[in-house]
């Protein structure tokens, strides 16, 4: 008997069909990993076991009986807890009222804040966060929130604990940490149903995998004996060539970064980027990466060293100053720093090469048409470019903001995770899009903390560590020597 | 428990596998033309004159108390006051802000104006452009207020609107300026007479600036800014310009209707267009503006003022009807609004 099974859910949003007769059945106790590309239907089957959407058909088992989640309550009621990606918390309040909200402990007509904070203490000690029951949420770091969604599907007594892409804002020693949390969860026989795009992670954790495309169900497999590229394949239906370099790095130096310090970020980094080369940023969370390149895309004024753009002297005021001088960057944050979902998909491919020109007037019509030769030849699936960006997957949303960059001409590009949340194909993609601009003489700049991405991309790493660059490697250098170079801080007097 | 749990919330931002973009098919622009919000609001305006044009027929024949052109001349000239400062303050509102000073401005320029005029002897011309700087000073203040000091618009402009106000106040020392004293109410400048000035400069602002938003490189910066101001940064958009930009148009466009207001009915009093920010805001949002910015239109504002010019001149014919007024101006813009809510939930 399952734990939790589907059978021939189906489920459409206006015209689109998200599920098409999934069935599916998740192992009491198993560690159960969901994959598939953004758009394959993962988070719709997600919400429908949560409660959030209803099937158009189909049915749920849990334990075997069929069960009607008509409400995220009655999912919770029928022990079925989601954590979501974006942690969904009230950082205005304290950490337990964030865990009972909505079923507060209560004497009588009252809230008993006593016996919630003494409850929640007991929970938080059982997944070893460290913090005060009352401590205001908006404190905590993202991965303590990601922690908090867990102890507060726990204190519903979800015996079923989805976990929808987790691990995406949190450092390599937080997803250690959760997930030592996660296999003792499931030692207790807590079924776990893994939704991740990270292959890593997944066979790390997990024992199971299914595998969605398309909103259909191409198969579930032990883990035991899959190898990464057998589940690409099932996720993409190809084979993903894995590019390696693209050649031709020129001579010319295109960025020039010396002495470049902005307290207490960073300090001292020096750095070059040549004409058509990829240079890779790699650091751990709080080395300065991000602090970087906003700092060259004019976001923030350095307040020592020079930066040379082709040989003249580089200090913007503003993005839009470094815009019209070629200096554009791809930001971290998609959704809040890089798109407008009020606007239709053309003006968020034109605004940027609009704010950096001279002129004023706009001239749409001619423009519609090299918007539209954008979208088919970058592959993005969209229904017209007069509808809004809210309507496009992860990676096609990555690929607008690209776009729109790209439209500007720029010298240098600045790149900050720019595959951070997107699936494998559309990530080859980018790469592919990448590789092919620098090749016409662009310099890039790519902050990553996805190693393997960033050494499969990158022509040559730099590598900082609380804000100073800790040497340069070569292309051909391993994931160990990186995180050498990273990590040397815990060395009495390195450097 | 009326708080929203965390694990409920909606399914905002889901950036991974929401469902795939919604297949529309190319419906002609003829179609979606007739699906804006400037057409609809259009549509409830037409709405609103026939009922009246029915409701106030004449029993026995002779001439009709609501359709007729005197009247409906009327009702343009004193909507323009409004319509004239909601395109300003829709400006603002698009652009994610509020401006709650128009009111207050509008009232600060018609003394000012007369004290320049009649006090020290000022030319006309000297006294009007007098008059628009108090908007320039106003929208100025809200700006520097709003972008430097980056204070809540709301505040902002509450904190100007007080200002003004009591600026207002300060300069008439209880009196009012009367300028009718002085221009003869069958003045007529460049041979247009005074009572057409306010719908014509209504009208031309309005196109203009609609062409503005639609077309010009700032205008579109305005929409962006108010859709996601950290985006706009990172795009590019000076944000502070374009803030600047709106709250001095909201302020100059309220002088306006400030001057118009006193050429026309010959008064500058520290009182005049009380609670005219609000009955603006309402406007804008009826003509399909959104509060969180983003979204709204300047030709739906104007058409918005007018639909409640129209409330405000045939209300007081029905008997009866006048203590309803402001009670119906309020069912109005709520009974808008949720309609078009729920019609865009349908289209979504």
């Amino acid at each position: 008997m399952s734990a939790l099974a589907f059978e021939d859910v189906s489920k459409a949003f206006g015209g689109v069909k998200a599920l098409r007769g999934v069935t599916l059945s998740v192992a009491p106790g198993d560690a159960h990993a969901l994959m598939g590309e953004n758009g394959a239907g993962k988070s719709t089957l997600m919400k429908i076991a949560a409660g959030i959407y209803r099937p158009d058909s189909g049915q749920l088992l849990r334990n075997g009986e069929a069960v009607d989640l008509a409400s995220p309550r009655a999912a919770l009621a029928a022990g079925i807890g989601l954590v979501h990606q974006e942690t969904l918390l009230f950082p205005n309040l304290d950490v337990a009222e964030n865990i009972f909200a909505g079923h507060e402990v209560r004497r009588g007509w009252f809230v008993d804040r006593r016996a919630m904070h003494e409850r929640a203490a007991s929970l938080l000690a059982h997944l070893r966060l460290d913090v005060d029951p009352s401590t205001t949420v908006s404190r905590l770091s993202a991965a303590q929130q990601q922690l908090l969604q867990v102890a507060r599907a726990l204190a519903f007594k979800c015996e079923v604990l989805i976990l929808d892409e987790p691990t995406t804002s949190l450092t390599d020693t937080e997803v250690d940490r959760l997930f030592s949390v996660l296999e003792q969860l499931r030692s207790r026989g807590v079924t776990l149903i893994y939704v991740s795009h990270r292959l890593p992670e997944v066979f790390r954790l997990c024992r199971t995998v299914s595998v969605l495309r398309d909103g259909q169900h191409v198969g579930t497999w032990p883990l035991e004996g899959k190898s990464p590229q057998d589940i690409v394949r099932a996720m993409v239906g190809r084979d993903l060539a894995t590019g390696h370099g693209h050649g031709k790095v020129g001579d010319t130096i295109r960025l020039d970064v010396r002495g470049l310090t902005r307290r207490p970020f960073f300090t001292d980094v020096h750095l070059q980027v040549r004409a058509g080369e990829i240079v890779g940023l790699f650091g751990l969370i709080g080395a300065g990466r991000t602090e970087v390149v906003e700092t060259l895309f004019g976001l923030y004024r350095a307040e020592a060293g020079t930066v040379q753009l082709d040989g003249a002297p580089f200090a913007p005021q503003a993005p839009a100053d470094a815009i019209r001088q070629g200096v554009v960057l791809q930001p971290e944050m998609r959704q809040s720093q890089g798109l407008f979902f009020n606007l239709p998909i053309s003006e968020n491919l034109l605004l940027a090469r609009e704010a950096a020109s001279k002129g004023w007037l706009r001239q749409l019509g001619r423009e519609r048409g090299e918007c539209e030769a954008l979208l088919s030849r970058w592959g993005i699936k969209a229904a017209s470019i007069d509808v809004p960006p809210d309507s496009l997957s992860g990676g096609n949303q990555q690929k607008v903001v690209l776009a729109k960059w790209l439209l500007t001409a720029p010298r240098i590009l600045l790149l900050d995770e720019p595959t951070k949340g997107v699936d494998v194909g559309a990530k080859h993609d980018i790469h592919q899009l990448v590789r092919e601009e620098a090749a016409r003489g662009m310099g890039c700049l790519v902050v990553s903390s996805d190693l393997p991405e960033l050494l499969a991309l990158a022509d040559r790493i730099v590598v900082l560590r609380q804000g100073r660059v800790q040497g340069e490697l070569l292309r051909g250098a391993t994931e160990e020597d990186v995180m050498h170079l990273a990590t040397r801080a815990d060395e009495p007097d390195a450097a | 428990m009326s708080r929203t749990d965390p694990q409920h919330g909606p399914a905002a931002a889901d950036a991974g596998s929401g469902p795939p973009p919604a297949a529309t098919p190319g419906r002609s622009r003829w179609v979606s033309l007739l699906r804006t919000r400037e057409l609809s609001t259009l549509f409830i305006l037409v709405a609103e004159i026939a009922f009246f044009a029915w409701y106030l027929w004449p029993d026995g024949g002779g001439r009709h108390p609501f359709v007729n052109a005197e009247n409906g001349l009327l009702i343009l000239k004193y909507s323009a006051i409004y319509g004239i400062a909601a395109i300003g303050a829709s400006m603002v509102i698009i652009s994610g802000g509020v401006d709650l000073a128009p009111g207050a401005v509008i009232a600060l320029t018609t003394v000012v104006l007369g004290h320049q005029y009649l006090e020290s002897q000022w030319s006309l011309l000297a006294s009007i452009l007098a008059g628009l700087g108090v908007g320039v000073l106003a929208g100025g203040l809200s700006a520097a207020l709003v972008v430097l000091v980056r204070l809540p618009p709301f505040i902002a402009t509450l904190g100007v609107m007080g200002i003004t106000r009591g600026l207002a106040y300060i300069v008439t020392e209880g009196r009012f300026f009367d300028v009718s004293a002085r221009i003869p109410p069958s003045w007529a400048p460049l041979g247009v007479p005074l009572d057409l000035i306010a719908p014509i400069v209504m009208v031309v602002l309005t196109v203009v600036f609609h062409l503005f938003m639609r077309h010009v490189q700032a205008g579109r910066a305005v929409f962006a800014v108010g859709g996601n101001e950290t985006a706009a940064r990172y795009t590019g958009i000076q944000v502070g310009r374009i803030k600047t930009m709106v709250y001095v148009a909201s302020g100059v466009l309220a002088a306006l209707s400030g001057v118009i207001l006193v050429l026309g009915q010959g008064q500058g009093k520290a009182d005049l267009a009380n609670g005219y920010e609000l009955d603006i805001i309402a406007s804008a949002v009826i003509g399909g503006a959104s509060l969180s910015g983003g979204r709204g239109s300047v030709v739906g504002a104007v058409l918005g003022t007018l639909i409640f010019g129209v409330l405000r001149n045939a209300l007081p014919q029905i008997p009866g009807a006048t203590f309803y007024d402001r009670l119906i101006v309020g069912l109005v813009v709520v009974v808008i609004v949720v309609v078009d809510q729920l019609l865009a939930r349908r289209q979504a």
